[in-house]
């Protein structure tokens, strides 16, 4: 009895047995078509090392290039800077000489009306006065040209102003910059396992870390009054309150 | 009251900039300086300096940290200060006033608005 039990324990254990073959033989194809999936990968796997490598490698230039930009930015800036005040002196002594010459032709002017006092009282005399004065107007048109200085004077410090543009675009060149470092380091982590020869000409250490530098990420050059509304809020809040105590409770 | 400024950005431009605003407002005492370190060094050296103009941003030394040492400093802690910068979200400001800048302004500056925060501190003060 007991040897019949066995041989039907066997045939059980040979059933399972074909089965997992037949279940074996389905999984054939299966661990063929991974294989060949993997065969397949390995080059895309390693086209995809080889760009990452190749993008990484471009980094430093394109953070070179965008150093180079803001280097050039200042450097024109100023350029500009020193031409403005140059112009700003150059109107400066013109406004002055031509003040001086105004205060001359006011003495004149005195001068000139004690004089045709003096003068007889003919005909001939009045006609050569008249054409005299007519023709003197540096007096009257004096004041039109101060206002033109003045103008100059006003337009030329509104450029110097707009020049803060070049600060700005700084900062923000400066965040991108500091993104770009952060790509290379997360694209430095992918490729640790590549063949040094992938990276050729690529140094991880070069010196283009922005650190040290400080920058904004938020700056922008905007003629809107907003930021400053909010800040000016603030400010004058805190103004308002008579100690320091205060100040921190209202933030607090 | 006369005022010697001295004026703080990392920015060549941005001194220039503050500087020949200062100068249009009638100012002509000015002294710069490209970041908080060599902002306290001046400070120490020269007792005249009464009113400060800082950016935030700079290498070495911030804006902030500088507003920090200065008012840590018994000698320098009654200087005014005033901070023009980028940053202009209100955490940033909040955290200025809190280390006790006496006011704000949030670069791009008008030369209306900066007359207008000086003579406020000068008349607070």
């Amino acid at each position: 009895m007991k040897q019949v039990n066995n041989m039907s324990e066997l045939f059980d254990r040979l059933n399972d047995l074909k089965a997992v073959f037949r279940y074996g033989q389905k999984l054939i194809p299966i661990i063929q078509s991974i294989i060949d999936f993997m065969r397949d990968t390995v080059p895309l796997l390693e086209d995809i090392n080889h760009s990452i490598a190749d993008s990484t490698s471009k980094i430093p230039k394109a953070q070179d290039q965008i150093t180079n930009v803001s280097s050039a930015t200042e450097l024109a800036t100023t350029e500009i800077l020193d031409l403005v005040d140059s112009i700003s002196a150059d109107i400066v002594n013109i406004e002055n000489t031509f003040k001086e010459l105004q205060k001359e032709e006011e003495e004149k002017g005195m001068l000139w009306a004690q004089i045709k006092s003096l003068l007889p009282d003919s005909a001939e005399a009045a006609e050569l006065i008249n054409k005299f004065e007519n023709g003197r107007q540096f007096i009257t048109k004096s004041s039109e040209l101060i206002e033109i200085f003045q103008k100059i004077k006003n337009d030329v410090y509104n450029i110097t102003l707009s020049l803060q543009v070049q600060d700005i675009t700084s900062q923000q060149l400066a965040a991108v910059t500091h993104l770009i470092e952060s790509v290379q380091k997360r694209l430095a982590s992918l490729i640790v396992h590549l063949d040094e020869s992938d990276l050729h000409g690529f140094e991880f250490q070069k010196a283009y870390s922005t650190k040290g530098t400080t920058f904004d990420p938020d700056a922008r050059y905007t003629k809107s009054t907003e930021r400053q509304e909010v800040a000016d809020e603030i400010i004058n809040g805190a103004l308002n309150k008579t100690s320091q105590d205060e100040i921190d409770k209202l933030f607090s | 009251m006369a005022l010697r400024f001295l004026v703080v950005d990392d920015s060549v431009t941005m001194r220039r900039i503050v500087i020949n605003s200062l100068r249009n407002l009638g100012y002509d005492d000015f002294i710069e300086a490209a970041d908080g370190k060599e902002a306290l060094e001046k400070l120490t050296a020269d007792s005249s300096i009464n009113f400060v103009i800082t950016d935030w941003n700079m290498p070495v030394v911030s804006g902030l940290e500088l507003v920090k040492s200065i008012r840590g400093d018994e000698k320098l802690s009654k200087l005014s200060i005033l901070m023009v910068t980028t940053r202009g979200v209100k955490e940033d400001i909040i955290e200025a006033l809190q280390a006790k800048v006496n006011n704000y302004i949030v670069k791009p500056f008008t030369p209306q608005i900066l007359k207008e925060k000086i003579d406020q501190i000068i008349n607070a003060a």
